[in-house]
């Protein structure tokens, strides 16, 4: 057994045969990492966190500041709503397991409004709309709702002032202080043990349509203040002001933006077009490449991987049916009926389709999840302790519902970045590469390589993760261009399932499967084959007691060829991972109120939340890795004509000053016969 | 106590106490003058920042509500003070301020409204009027 163990660590950690090394660019003064991983180790955390600094998780009574956040992402407890008047919170909650990192992404918009709102001492604190935010919060939740986040035309209110000067004046002390909270909860010193990012998210819902950003950047240098859907009212300003005012101020800013519920977005997260309806220019293309790597995957509100069909029935998880965000309070829709391009599989597709027509894919995301925590409640992601993060949804403002969350939302997922070491510049070079995968919440620990000679063995080398870098690129990466025809790409895919812990109920692994998407004939193909595992047997899991007959395992790892393979067809490649059946939260919350739903003594309320609703009692939990691209032209537009003159950047990560440059183009393999990418790797290892 | 001092206390009464519900999404039960003030807050949001985005919608979802309601609990009342008018006035007196007090007694009893758009998620009378 403790040769398994060895053999294992030895496998995902890489220390067995680390004669490779990693490099990135270190932008901020700190001490280097004790812990420092060539071969780059798994950091688990959260980059969708609000606190009471967003208007609508102070509307639903959070009181948790981004200070609390950080402290509750690195294990400590934190008070939860209702509050008495005196302030003291009626629950504390607390992580079973610390995270690695965290972002606080407070709304950009209303952040001064929010702020004048509560302190009686700002000019506008009478005003009459905070004075019906305070006393009708949940009308004026959905006033203040219309008039900015889903306008087509948000204005500021009245009392912010001509141009909003009193609003954006008073918006920079939260601004400041989430500054200030992410410094102080940021371990500089060589124990490297958790580490906070500085960030905010652009809140556009125009006409109720979903086209929400979490902006990150990279160190302490940012934006001078934040960037607002008010005054910067389409994704395209978002993306010129973030060159504008961090990437091009030559002062050390660095930042991405990572898109998130598509599914909500009504077609508009991921459009071919300018706002104004006019196609994207080469820059703009190149520009959303290379600042929006990541997409979010799942959270709080509904999953956005795929779309419900016959072909893969995996599709149906935590789906929600509404064409777009303001519809949630309003009847669903027919699945069938929701627009293209609102899921991340059909917008991948979507990218091949247009590195095809321009020669440049501008959808290649890599992927994460998050929660979107509306309680200053990083990771809080236990199906069987969920307490809600509704964004006023529930009015646990004032009481503790007898059920914590709308049956059609969930706790949300963590992201995942493989990085040498848990520091600011580590782990954000992983999300500029794209080295990155989501969980629905548990901790497993993928790893996901493609080349073209992988041996078939590979599982069985103790240097599985050196030769899975050596031989081919990371999850996150461009295959190699090869010339030799006939050949396959060969994909290395482990999974270790979530170690548990003390407290920490774990699931086995189920099945991996990988996710192809390719072009044919102008046409976007999908296929899902199941590489390593085999599907749980029906009824394995007991709903009354929450736990499986199934026996699942603790590993899995194999290496896939595609079978199908086409040289001429664009491609992309993804992988699941499955954990055998378990209870849904809404299942844990019903069992701990002993809902018999054959007895005749329910109330109202746990009779249509336990016995009657649609929410499945139990699901997957799951894994996604970012894909792995193929291209088979060799045409290299990783310069835009207009700007063949950028700078291209010291570390294959860093695209500072590279503005339309997308990340440098790495030539990975020590086979004569493989080019360089057509478009950026992934990777950026040296051997 | 005449018929159309009846039928006033009789309207007041309801309107200020029977709960009510929003149709639509909503788990809200709330009497009638609770609608007629989320609808008068809402056309002043709307007069001092502009009727934008979903405003027009909301402001036609109360006051709509309030219309509705506050009509048929006048008729309500109407036909009550009617059917009273035969009574002595001494009786008309009693059972309509035996009503009216039991309905208030009611309201101030026992949390009767669900008013999530208010500061407190259920309530009593105080409780909507504080």
């Amino acid at each position: 057994m403790p040769r398994v163990i060895l053999l294992l660590l030895a496998l995902f950690l890489g220390i067995s045969n680390a004669e490779t090394h990693l490099d990135f660019e270190r932008t901020e003064e700190r001490e280097d990492c004790l812990d420092y991983q060539p071969l780059r180790q798994p950091f688990f955390g959260d980059t969708h966190v609000h606190t009471a600094f967003s208007f609508d998780a102070w509307g639903q009574g959070t009181l948790a500041g981004p200070g609390d956040a950080y402290r509750f992402a690195k294990g400590e407890s934190i008070g939860m709503q209702p509050y008495a008047k005196d302030g003291t919170p009626s629950r504390k909650i607390q992580l079973r397991r610390p995270l690695d990192y965290a972002v606080v992404t407070d709304h950009s918009d209303l952040m001064g409004e929010t702020r004048i709102c509560q302190d009686k001492t700002l000019e506008g604190y009478n005003s009459l709309i905070c004075r019906v935010v305070r006393r009708f919060p949940k009308l004026g939740y959905a006033l203040i709702n219309g008039h900015v986040y889903s306008s087509l035309s948000p204005e500021r209110y009245s009392f912010c002032g001509a141009n909003g000067e009193t609003c954006i004046a008073a918006g920079m002390k939260p601004w400041i202080e989430i500054q200030k909270a992410a410094e102080r909860h940021y371990d500089r010193t060589e124990a490297c043990q958790f580490t906070s990012f500085v960030g905010y998210e652009w809140t556009g819902m125009p006409g109720g349509n979903n086209i929400h950003r979490n902006v990150i950047f990279r160190n302490q240098n940012t934006q001078e203040y934040p960037t607002t859907y008010i005054e910067t009212p389409s994704q395209e300003g978002l993306w010129e002001a973030l060159h504008r005012e961090c990437i091009s101020a030559e002062n050390g800013c660095d930042v991405l933006a990572i898109p998130h519920n598509s599914n909500v977005s009504g077609g508009l997260l991921f459009t071919t077009t300018r706002s104004d309806g006019k196609p994207f220019t080469e820059e703009d293309l190149y520009t959303r490449r290379s600042l929006e790597t990541l997409v979010e995957i799942t959270q709080h509100k509904g999953d956005s991987e795929c779309r419900i069909s016959a072909e893969d029935e995996l599709c149906l998880y935590e789906t929600l049916t509404y064409p777009k965000m303001s519809d949630m309070m309003g009847s669903r829709a027919d699945p069938n009926d929701l627009t293209q391009n609102i899921y991340v599989r059909e917008v991948l597709s979507e990218g091949l389709s247009q590195f095809n027509r321009q020669g440049v894919n501008p959808f290649k995301f890599g992927i994460i999840a998050a929660t979107d925590t509306h309680l200053g409640a990083p990771g809080k992601v236990d199906e069987d302790r969920f307490d809600g993060h509704a964004a006023g949804t529930v009015d646990a403002r004032f009481e503790v519902p007898l059920f914590p969350d709308r049956s059609d939302f969930n706790p949300g997922g963590l992201g995942v970045f493989w990085a040498e070491e848990n520091s600011r510049d580590s782990l954000f070079a992983a999300m500029r590469r794209r080295e990155a995968y989501g969980t629905s919440g548990p901790r497993m620990t993928v790893r996901f390589f493609g080349g073209w000679d992988y041996p078939l063995d590979l599982c069985q080398e103790p240097d599985f993760v050196a030769q899975g870098y050596r031989q081919g690129v990371p999850m996150g990466g461009d295959l190699p261009v090869i010339k030799e025809s006939g050949k396959k790409p060969r994909f290395a895919v482990s999974a270790l399932r979530d170690p548990g812990g003390e407290g920490a109920p774990s699931h086995p692994l189920e099945r991996i499967q990988i996710i192809k998407g390719w072009t044919q004939d102008g046409q976007s193909k999908e296929r899902v084959f199941d590489v390593a595992g085999s599907a749980t047997p029906q009824n394995a899991l007991d709903l009354e007691t929450c736990t499986t007959s199934a026996q699942g395992q603790g590993q899995l790892c194999t290496v896939w060829e595609d079978p199908d393979f086409d040289p001429l067809s664009p491609a992309f490649y993804y992988v699941r991972v499955l954990e055998v059946p378990s209870c849904r939260w809404n299942q844990y919350a019903c069992n701990a109120r002993n809902v018999d739903c054959s007895q005749n003594d329910l109330t109202s309320e746990e009779s249509e939340f336990c016995c009657e609703g649609e929410a499945p009692k139990q699901i997957r939990e799951r894994a996604w890795t970012s894909p792995i691209w193929y291209s088979p032209t060799t045409k290299d537009p990783n310069q835009p004509k207009s700007h063949s003159g950028s700078v291209a950047p010291q570390d294959s990560t860093a695209p500072r000053n590279a503005s339309f440059a997308p990340e440098a183009t790495t030539d990975q393999s020590s086979e004569g016969s493989i080019e360089s990418p057509p478009e950026d790797t992934g990777s950026g290892i040296a051997s | 106590m005449n018929p159309r001092t009846a039928c006033w206390l009789i309207f007041i009464t309801l309107a200020l106490t029977v709960p009510l519900p929003l149709l639509g999404p909503f788990p809200v039960l709330a009497p009638a003058v609770r609608y007629l003030l989320l609808a008068t807050v809402t056309s002043s949001v709307a007069l001092v920042e502009g009727a934008s985005g979903p405003v027009p919608l909301i402001l036609l979802l109360f006051a709509v509500h309030a219309l509705v309601y506050l009509v048929l609990e006048w008729l309500v009342a109407a036909l009550l003070a009617r059917s009273l008018s035969r009574l002595t006035r001494p009786s008309r007196r009693l059972i309509v301020l035996t009503t009216c007090g039991f309905l208030f007694l009611m309201a101030i009893t026992f949390n009767l409204y669900h008013m999530p758009f208010g500061t407190n998620p259920k309530a009593n009378l105080f409780g909507l009027l504080s």
